[in-house]
């Protein structure tokens, strides 16, 4: 299991959690897509289902948030997880 | 638009598998002979999974059961037991079943997955919250989906990891917490450390639901699974399993400590909307759970010969995904290959499960095997030297492969 990672102490913005969703998803882009917030984390990126899930628990993690699965389920592009990330870290 | 092209990428993997031989997700057998034999055409083959844990799908007992309650009742119920009434019988096996496990409260239902779908999907309510382990099966995901609760993930297999989100998720005002784990985890065969997650349940008053789907029968002294070979199987708020593996038949059960777990039957609707399980399958369920209490040689058998099949695969060198337990898979380096060693293993008369991504943890392509109490030494050799064998034909079944691919 990794080791927990500190929960950042500043504001995120939309481009600092981009960042870090990019840096998440490197195991999960052999192919080395070309990452952009309109990616398709499953379409375009190639994510499969469960590793999606696996990607969510390290961004929980991070930002000491929790995004339940309806919530993911919802979730197609990599810009719309950096929404979903921004609003529960401003909770 | 067709209303089949949003399957066209799902289509073009299973027609790119199909290229390497019969569908690994289609296989037609001809006959089956008993718990450890099958036939496809001329070819006698050896079952390697088919979850059939205790093997007692031939057994006379159980059939004789079977054929009695078809004879006496027919062959289907034709209806739910909330618009249509229960036979005796399905009293009689949740009688059982509760009295087995020690427990206030037995629901019977058509199928192990259904069990799931209706029972997570209800006892979760909207104020609710559903914690499940990362690598549940999917009955349990659907369950979740059906139910009004959120659903949080946690590493799997990890209570400290269910700790920490019970702990940022806080005070769930006016509902409970509902965590799922699994007993026996069906891909790579590894088993939940349940003490643990009783434990961490218990700090948070949070409540435990363990689908025992591959342990029942298998694991603890009487065979009521890994709750009970941890000796806290009274601490456990609901038990769940199927009667299609160590019981040898289909349908499924929940079991509850808590009385309270009845008024559930008129509100679950996988359970009121669907047809109960016919008198032939509630017959052989229930005299193989009586297998289950009076034969505990079957485990022991079925224990010993995993344990002879994990330490063989594992002197092989074979990368393997858990410690030795009736489910023994075989991780491989990709789909292609996995698929292309499928398909060589069973024209060597052993049928072997493909697993593949999505429906894999870590993404895995694996070579699964299920274990049977059925198996004698020399069976568990057959499948040892085929697998000894197919290590030999490395090189000429990596050229198939990509013969394969080059020929698109």
């Amino acid at each position: 299991m990794p080791e927990p990672i500190p929960a950042p102490t500043r504001a995120h913005t939309p481009e600092q959690i981009f960042d870090k969703i990019c840096e998440l998803l490197v195991p999960y882009n052999p192919k080395n897509h070309v990452i952009i917030r309109q990616s398709g984390i499953v379409t375009d990126l190639e994510v499969d289902s469960t590793a999606v899930f696996d990607l969510i628990m390290g961004l929980e993690d991070f930002y000491d948030i929790s995004i339940p699965m309806e919530m993911v389920s919802d979730i197609k592009t990599v810009g719309e997880l950096v929404v979903a990330v921004q609003q529960l870290t401003a909770e | 638009m067709d209303i089949f092209d949003k399957f066209s990428a799902l289509k073009a993997r299973s027609d790119m598998v199909k290229k390497f031989g019969p569908d690994p997700f289609g296989v037609k057998f001809d006959e089956i002979e008993h718990a450890t034999r099958g036939r496809i055409g001329n070819r006698s083959i050896i079952l390697a999974g088919t979850n059939n844990y205790l093997g007692l799908t031939f057994d006379p007992d159980c059939m004789d059961a079977s054929i009695d309650a078809i004879k006496r009742h027919g062959t289907g119920t034709t209806g739910s037991r909330i618009a249509n009434g229960s036979y005796a019988e399905h009293l009689d096996l949740e009688d059982a079943l509760a009295k087995h496990a020690g427990m206030a409260s037995a629901i019977v239902f058509s199928t192990g997955y259904q069990t799931n779908l209706a029972a997570i999907a209800t006892l979760a309510g909207p104020k609710d919250v559903l914690f499940i382990d990362a690598d549940s099966h999917a009955c349990i995901i659907d369950g979740c989906r059906l139910s009004a609760a959120p659903t949080i993930r946690f590493r799997h297999n990890s209570p400290a990891d269910l700790d920490k989100r019970l702990i940022r998720h806080g005070e769930i005002e006016g509902g409970i917490a509902l965590v799922v784990i699994e007993g026996l985890y069906s891909m790579f065969g590894d088993r939940a450390p349940i003490a643990e997650f009783v434990d961490v349940c218990q700090k948070h008053g949070a409540y435990l639901y363990i689908d025992e789907a591959h342990s029942f029968g298998v694991f603890g002294p009487t065979g009521c699974g890994l709750a009970e070979e941890e000796g806290v199987l009274d601490k456990v708020d609901f038990i769940s399993g199927t009667f299609s593996k160590s019981l040898a038949s289909i349908g499924g059960f929940c079991l509850s400590k808590h009385k309270g777990f009845e008024i559930t039957r008129k509100a679950m609707r996988a359970y009121m909307f669907t047809a109960s399980p016919t008198p032939s399958n509630i017959a052989s369920a229930r005299a193989a759970l009586d297998k289950i209490a009076e034969k505990p040689e079957l485990r022991h058998n079925l224990h010993a010969r995993a344990a002879q099949l994990h330490n063989g695969l594992a002197e092989m060198g074979y990368d393997l995904c858990a410690a030795a337990s009736p489910i023994i898979a075989v991780r491989r380096p990709n789909e292609l290959v996995a698929a292309t060693e499928w398909n060589w293993l069973l024209e060597e008369g052993v049928y072997v499960n493909l697993a593949v991504p999505p429906g894999t943890p870590q993404s895995s392509s694996l070579l699964r095997i299920s274990l049977s109490a059925a198996y004698t030494e020399d069976e568990i050799n057959i499948i040892l030297k085929a697998f000894k064998d197919l290590q030999g034909q490395g090189d000429v079944l990596m050229a198939r492969v990509q013969e394969i691919m080059a020929a698109g």
